[in-house]
């Protein structure tokens, strides 16, 4: 192997492995990544539903039944998923390799890092961003994903509404940001 | 030819690219500004900003996952 | 991006100091083992499973290498002014789209009825995302980001993790309420019922493509 390949083969482990990718790129992917996901799971990507399941099971747990919440009651295939478990959802299965293949692609460029919190600001904006979320997208019928990517590439006119009125939360939010939280 | 430094590390995004543009009018032309960063969406968009106003950007991965941006503002 | 922008530049500066730098190695290998273990593992349970865990896998890393950020999407355009990744969202969208409307007409054809993410509309589709957009904004990743970050060791998306599910599990014990009041009267709209098909996915191709040239403006606007 001259240096010359090597060299070749460093630039492409650099540009694939360790530097990040174009957003473009990235977006290409995305779009075949979730036409793929239509065709194998015969919905397309969602990612917050799934939430709702965890904490079900959670309550399962502690010995409570979330199988009397009006989200299960009021829909049976929602019923028969949480009678299956996490190891038969594909919504989990789905969420929990996004974590993973995140700490893989983090980790093999060498840039994985525990990140710990700097200020108590920090907690609470965490807090309150996930509980506003989590209530946010049940209403919504789904987050940026099932709503927005997926609701506006099923050509439904709730994508194009979600995606307006989150620019105007986004907004709002932005000025919460630099005003509390900065 | 002043040297001034950030600290971002810790910050979620977009408060590094916040603090560099709050600090940017103290900066005159020459100066250099190193920000500290671990969020690696800051490294993409504080050198995409600093890139399209005509700054110069240097990158530097300090430690794993830990990067210094060094900008230097032109006249 | 010019030349002189993407040419390395001598910054004046005082020396760096690096700290030592370890590889990861060890890491990703072993990621990569238990990735290929829980594979081999869910396969054994259905083929599916396995499919889907690939899937998952795969989108936590287009994520991570991309940088990809809905949140950042929509919100550095009031920010930050920059439109980079709303512009990259759009291109997402219009690749999609492609493909579900395949789907989507092949199914009407064969006489089914309409497949994906069809919802009702209505005030609570704007109250929803409203909520979203704040809550998003200020912890710093939506959902797919809060995935993403926790994988890449974000302390802070470990902790929103927890309320979003709260949230969650609040917005489903009051799915009733809200059917009762606001979805069960909403309409479903269909965009291709109600332009036909080829209007629908013609036009939706050309708004993406009107917004990718309006979001470009909004960027250099300034700039000459």
């Amino acid at each position: 192997m001259t240096t010359r390949a090597m060299q070749e083969i460093e630039n492409l482990r650099t540009v694939v492995i360790k530097d990040a990718w174009p957003y473009w790129l990235g977006a290409i992917m995305l779009g075949l990544a979730n036409i793929c996901i239509f065709i194998v799971t015969a919905a397309p990507w969602g990612v917050t539903t799934t939430f709702v399941f965890w904490g079900a099971w959670l309550y399962q747990l502690v010995g409570g039944h979330p199988e009397t919440w009006s989200f299960f009651t009021l829909q049976p295939p929602m019923l028969q998923a949480l009678k299956g478990g996490i190891l038969n959802h594909g919504g989990s299965i789905m969420n929990i390799g996004i974590i993973v293949g995140a700490f893989l692609s983090a980790a093999a460029a060498s840039q994985f890092r525990f990140k710990r919190i700097k200020a108590g600001r920090q907690v609470v904006a965490a807090l309150a961003g996930g509980l506003l979320m989590g209530y946010g997208a049940r209403l919504a019928f789904g987050c940026n994903v099932g709503a927005y990517f997926s609701g506006i590439a099923s050509m439904s006119l709730h994508g194009w509404v979600f995606g307006i009125f989150i620019f105007v939360g986004a907004y709002l939010g932005s000025k919460l940001l630099v005003k509390y939280f900065m | 030819m002043a040297e001034f430094s950030l600290d971002a590390l810790g910050e979620a995004c977009p408060i590094p690219l916040l603090k560099v543009q709050k600090k940017w009018p103290d900066l005159k032309g020459g100066d250099v500004l190193i920000i500290h960063i671990d969020h690696s969406c800051a490294l993409k968009n504080i050198p995409e900003w600093a890139r399209k106003e005509g700054h110069n950007v240097e990158v530097e991965e300090v430690e794993d996952g830990v990067w210094d941006i060094y900008i230097e503002k032109t006249a | 991006m010019t030349e002189a922008q993407t040419a390395t530049t001598l910054i004046r500066r005082s020396p760096a100091t690096p700290k030592k730098k370890k590889s990861q190695i060890g890491y990703t290998l072993a990621a990569i083992a238990v990735v290929a273990a829980i594979g081999i593992f869910l396969a054994q349970i259905k083929v599916l499973l396995s499919m889907i865990w690939f899937l998952g896998i795969g989108l936590g890393v287009i994520l991570q290498k991309a940088r990809f950020c809905f949140t950042a999407s929509l919100r550095d355009p009031i920010l930050t002014g920059s439109t980079s990744l709303t512009r990259a969202t759009l291109i997402a969208f219009a690749v999609a789209t492609v493909g579900f409307a395949a789907l989507q007409f092949t199914n009407l054809l064969k006489g089914g009825p309409v497949i994906g993410n069809v919802s009702p509309v209505g005030i609570h589709t704007a109250i929803g995302a409203v909520l979203f957009g704040i809550g998003m904004v200020i912890s710093g990743g939506c959902a797919s980001g809060t995935l993403m970050r926790m994988g890449e060791g974000f302390a802070m998306q470990w902790i929103s993790i927890i309320t979003f599910v709260i949230g969650s599990v609040l917005g489903a014990m009051h799915f009733g309420w809200w059917s009762e009041h606001f979805f069960n009267a909403a309409p479903k709209i269909y965009l291709p019922g109600t332009f036909g098909w080829a209007g629908a996915f013609f036009g939706q191709l050309a708004l993406l493509g009107v917004l990718y040239v309006l979001a470009t403006w909004y960027e250099y606007r300034k700039s000459n």
